[in-house]
């Protein structure tokens, strides 16, 4: 039996960094290629595209499904026509409005709620009652309100951003450590001030997560409105193209209208909001 | 108390009394070395959680001079991060009060400034430039080319000039604790607040940043008023050490800690061993740190 006591001490020679094979190697071409998230992405569109195409084809029945090929078609023809690039641009003008309005109010709600308790109670109440409730059920009188027209697709889609936004807007602010509020007031910082250099930054990850969100809320909303009244709108958005190609049994042209709004959404998704993230919260370490 | 009678004489031959403007208060405070940098007198805080008002400080008094360096030592639970948020003016006190330069605090401000121990004091959306900045802008104490170079001054005071674009979170722990101390020290307040800043850090960087911190000391003689639970680093960093004992903090002693330098010396044994027996002749009951 060996004693506790009776073990030596033990001294090793550590290997030199030269007599290792690898240290440190690049990375395979393959390896690099798959690290490359948009390439993956796209790889994944290529395929969902492909098994498009190929139903399409087994079901032959282009009232039902028409094939890639065909929507593409009917895709390139729309925008050469000018009809696609104009519909779209119409409704992407009332959908910034509609936004814009959407987060501005958001932002002005929020920071009046922040202040006091009353007015996170209002605004959590309010968030309560109307984030549920779909923008589209107001339409019918936002349209005896406002009357046809861009001013009732504002309000609903003011409805449907406001509360998303206004929502993590405050779920952000909330969110902010004790220590970067102490350190904030440390240098005399308050009211509106500790709003704009402590808060909103420090509780961008959220708002951001908001306006994502807000996004894709008015987008659905603003399609689904025109789906309903585009018939009596001097100019139609995508969602009037869709409803009138439908209308004509121009099933392809449907899908090119479906398809221009998930373009313009994956658009707006990979650059615009990628930009953003890449330019703050990424850079900040706030989200890996 | 010799303190307060000075004090008291003083107030009675300006003649104008409170009424005088705070800017020949602060310049009188400062010609007058005998008075107090910071006068806590009687101060007992309670706060409210939940279910309870809890009394953290029981009539607390101290004075801290002119370039000490002022250590409040106490297990969990005596009050010291508390005291430390009422000097900063976080918080109110129930009774008693609190005096910089003779004049009451009532709210932060940048006259003191707080380095806290947690590593997200930073602003993550900064640089470390930006960061140490920050203050000096905001408070309008420098304009935009002044405060730069003040921030680069504290920077390579603390050893960071290579990281001065960097975002906090590409800096460690230890590195992250030098930018809040260099922003804290451009400010160039009257006195620096230090909420344990390094209980967080592993034990061989907490042993180097204490060094750093005490050779910035000795470059510019700043008064700070440092809390923390260790009894080495109480030694180490203190000129001058109060103790608090738990539930609620009330002050067992204030005492000189042993030259600066001299913290592996026998003198510095025999005060880690007198403070032992000091904090800890009570028996404790263990709680979760408020």
């Amino acid at each position: 039996m060996l004693e506790a006591a009776q073990r030596a001490n033990i001294y090793c020679e550590t290997l030199g960094p030269e007599q290792f094979g690898i240290i440190q190697k690049p990375l395979t071409l393959a390896e690099k290629i798959y690290n490359q998230a948009w390439l993956r992405k796209i790889s994944i569109i290529v395929v969902l595209a492909l098994a498009w195409e190929l139903y399409g084809r087994w079901l032959d029945n282009p009232l039902l499904v028409p094939t890639f090929a065909d929507t593409i078609r009917a895709l390139i023809a729309g925008v050469a026509e000018g009809t696609i690039p104009q519909r779209a641009l119409s409704s992407m003008e009332v959908l910034l409005i509609g936004f814009a309005t959407g987060t501005l109010l958001a932002g002005m709600l929020t920071v009046f709620a922040i202040g006091t308790r009353i007015g996170t109670d209002f605004l959590e109440t309010m968030t309560a009652m109307f984030n549920p409730l779909p923008a589209i059920a107001l339409l019918p009188l936002a349209l005896i309100w406002f009357g046809l027209g861009a001013g009732s697709l504002i309000f609903v889609l003011v409805h449907s951003v406001m509360w998303a936004v206004a929502l993590n807007t405050l779920a952000g602010f909330r969110s902010v450590s004790s220590t970067v509020r102490m350190v904030g007031r440390n240098y005399n910082l308050n009211g509106l001030r500790f709003v704009a250099k402590i808060l909103i930054p420090a509780a961008f990850p959220s708002i951001l997560a908001g306006l994502k969100i807000g996004w894709a809320f008015a987008w659905r909303t603003l399609i689904a409105a025109e789906l309903v009244f585009g018939v009596s709108s001097g100019q139609g958005g995508l969602g009037w193209y869709i409803f009138e190609s439908k209308n004509q049994l121009n099933i392809p042209e449907v899908f090119a209208g479906l398809l221009t709004i998930i373009l313009i959404g994956l658009a707006v998704e990979n650059i615009v909001f990628r930009f953003v993230e890449t330019r703050t919260v990424q850079r900040w370490g706030m989200q890996s | 108390m010799p303190i307060g009678a000075t004090l008291a004489s003083k107030s009675a031959s300006s003649g104008v009394g409170e009424s005088r403007p705070a800017a020949a208060g602060r310049a009188r405070a400062l010609a007058d070395p005998s008075r107090p940098l910071l006068d806590v007198r009687g101060v007992t805080i309670q706060y409210k959680t939940q279910r309870h008002l809890v009394t953290a400080t029981y009539r607390v008094g101290f004075s801290v001079l002119q370039a000490d360096r002022f250590v409040l030592l106490g297990p969990s639970g005596c009050g010291k991060s508390t005291l430390l948020k009422a000097v900063g003016g976080y918080l109110q006190p129930t009774e008693g009060d609190i005096r910089l330069k003779g004049e009451l605090i009532t709210k932060p401000g940048p006259d003191r400034i707080m380095v806290f121990q947690e590593f997200d004091q930073l602003l993550p959306w900064k640089t470390v430039l930006e960061n140490v900045i920050f203050p000096l802008k905001t408070t309008r104490t420098l304009n935009a080319k002044a405060a730069e170079e003040r921030a680069m001054h504290y920077i390579k005071k603390v050893n960071l000039t290579k990281f001065a674009h960097s975002y906090p979170h590409t800096l460690s722990g230890g590195m992250k604790q030098r930018v809040a101390i260099a922003r804290g020290m451009a400010m160039e307040p009257d006195i620096l607040l230090m909420d344990e800043p390094f209980a967080a850090l592993d034990a061989l960087t907490r042993t180097r940043m204490q060094d750093e911190l005490l050779a910035l000391w000795d470059e510019t003689q700043f008064t700070v008023l440092f809390v923390t639970h260790s009894i080495p680093e109480a030694i180490k960093i203190g000129s001058r050490i109060l103790l608090l004992s738990p539930h609620p903090g009330q002050v067992k002693a204030e005492i000189n800690s042993v030259p600066h330098g001299q913290e592996n010396s026998n003198e510095a044994a025999a005060l880690n061993r007198e403070i032992h027996e000091m904090l800890f002749t009570d028996q404790i009951e263990e709680t979760p740190n408020a």
